[in-house]
């Protein structure tokens, strides 16, 4: 289903794609027309789209994946289902590079393409070295397109929490999870409500700068953010986090400095400059535990700082973004179960 | 009178017969030193400026030699109009159309096709390399256009309206 914006200034009313409708016009017809042909209710909930040469198409949804045959119903034998041509994958890399898979060297050498609306396509292929070093792909034969949706309101039972009731300011907030548990997407709502404030928390907005480096927060295209990130954001698109946080700390006099996936030694010694210029973080890593974020040595060293105020367990228990705990970081323990069962009521489905 | 209006008719249809044959020969070298210069300019943009092909090929068709432009421009249409569109089919279809109102000839067409081919599909080394072995194989053509520019062209100019002659002095 489309989503209709209405633009109150000069009373223009734009239909808005939906999020897999933008992902499924960069497709072949034929593959689009097998899964636009699908009910409604798998397209809302379809999380991503696996093309692999030769092997059947597999479409991922939070309950598992579909197969399809070549109706574009759902197959259940293998040998029924669709499989993938060197062609569809041709038309695919093309269709999501523009015909310029050239204007993509760096993307290329990442693994993946980020589309406008801030969907991720991975790429998989034969990679070209250089000094030991991926210097491209060449022999594309695996796209794994990751739909990226934006739930306006799915942080809201979580901000009471990152903020600190006394002083009026946020907490340095760290998420966790496994992939696929909805991240980028609460942090992405987190961004939006503090820049652009929370009456009900009596909170007026803040200047918050933002380090897309996958392009996957705000969806950046040719430099305008696609998604809602606040009116009081400013994105840095493209840009690796270290270096990012950094210029932004140096340019845009942030209140507030949010990244996605930090993971690199570089990225946490980035942070540790953020934290000792008294801005406040919001940030998310792969972790299952707490356990698991102790095991990593450059995270072991942000975690003896005592830095990170909030630690905000995502899981898929109930759904996806799922908040699972909320770590106090001063006293390393979960917060209360109870004022977190109130979050969980609220919780709006991602 | 009239055999007299006649015998000009054909002198002149003669003539004018053989100055297309010629202009023919003496156009195809300058469509083929636009078309080279049209790939450098291609080039530049994509090694140099990573501009995106639709781009790309809009900015080539609005500096290169009017009778080349159609290519780029139509090109640049088809893969921004046509959903799923492959930067081949695109070329290819300009090309189809472009031929028949060009001064080039097959072995030319087969040159572009093959660029066609490989279009916006590679890194950047890759395109430059195509681009650069497309430009190659268009000079050497270049140079066998000029020679045989210089050979035919004054001689169709002169065979057209001689031959005119030929068939007037034969009816008269």
């Amino acid at each position: 289903m489309s989503h209709i914006v209405y633009s109150t200034d000069n009373c223009r009313v734009t239909i808005k794609p939906s999020p897999w409708q933008e992902v499924t016009n960069m497709l072949p017809a034929s593959i689009r027309s097998m899964i636009t042909g699908l009910p409604l209710n798998i397209l809302e909930r379809l999380e991503e789209i696996r093309l692999r040469q030769n092997r059947p198409l597999i479409l991922g949804l939070p309950d598992g994946d579909i197969l399809l045959d070549i109706n574009g119903k759902p197959a259940v034998a293998p040998r029924d289902c669709y499989l993938v041509t060197a062609d569809d994958i041709q038309r695919v890399t093309q269709s999501i590079s523009g015909c310029s898979l050239y204007a993509f060297g760096e993307e290329l050498k990442n693994g993946f393409i980020t589309l406008p609306g801030g969907h991720r396509v991975g790429l998989t292929g034969k990679t070209v070295l250089e000094n030991g070093r991926v210097r491209t792909l060449k022999y594309i034969t695996g796209l794994n397109i990751r739909i990226s949706r934006e739930v306006n309101g799915a942080a809201s039972p979580l901000l009471p929490f990152i903020i600190d009731k006394r002083t009026g300011s946020i907490l340095n907030t760290l998420l966790f999870s496994p992939p696929r548990c909805g991240k980028t997407t609460i942090l992405r709502d987190i961004i939006r409500q503090l820049s652009n404030g929370i009456p009900e928390l009596n909170f007026r907005g803040v200047v918050i700068g933002v380090v897309d480096e996958r392009s996957e927060l705000a969806g950046c295209f040719q430099g305008v953010p696609q998604r809602e990130v606040g009116i009081r954001t400013d994105v840095l698109d493209g840009c690796r986090k270290a270096e990012g946080m950094f210029m932004l700390l140096r340019s845009m006099a942030p209140r507030v400095i949010a990244t996605d996936e930090i993971g690199t030694d570089e990225d946490f010694a980035a942070l540790e400059g953020v934290f000792n210029a008294g801005v406040k973080v919001l940030t998310t890593v792969h972790a299952a535990s707490l356990e698991e974020l102790n095991q990593r040595p450059a995270l072991r060293n942000l975690l003896s700082m005592k830095v990170i105020e909030r630690f905000v367990l995502l899981g898929r228990s109930k759904n996806i973004g799922t908040i699972e705990e909320i770590i106090d970081g001063r006293t390393m323990l979960p917060l209360p179960a109870k004022e977190v069962e109130q979050c969980l009521k609220y919780l709006p489905a991602l | 009178m009239l055999k007299i209006l006649a015998s000009l008719v054909i002198v002149s249809a003669g003539g004018i017969c053989g100055m297309l044959v010629a202009r023919s020969y003496s156009l195809r070298p300058v469509e083929l030193r636009s078309l080279k210069s049209a790939l450098q300019m291609l080039e530049t943009e994509i090694t140099y400026a990573a501009t995106p092909l639709a781009e790309a090929l809009g900015l080539v068709a609005s500096r290169t030699d009017y009778r080349l432009a159609p290519l780029f421009e139509e090109t640049r249409k088809e893969l921004l109009s046509v959903p799923g569109c492959t930067a081949k089919e695109a070329w290819e279809k300009a090309l189809y159309e472009f031929y028949p109102r060009s001064y080039l000839i097959g072995c030319d067409m087969a040159i572009l096709r093959s660029l066609g081919g490989a279009l916006g599909i590679t890194d950047s080394s890759g395109q430059s390399k195509h681009l650069r072995l497309a430009m190659e194989q268009i000079e050497a053509e270049l140079k066998k256009a000029e020679i045989s520019a210089l050979q035919h062209v004054k001689l169709w100019n002169y065979l057209g309206f001689l031959g005119g002659l030929v068939i007037v002095l034969i009816f008269y």
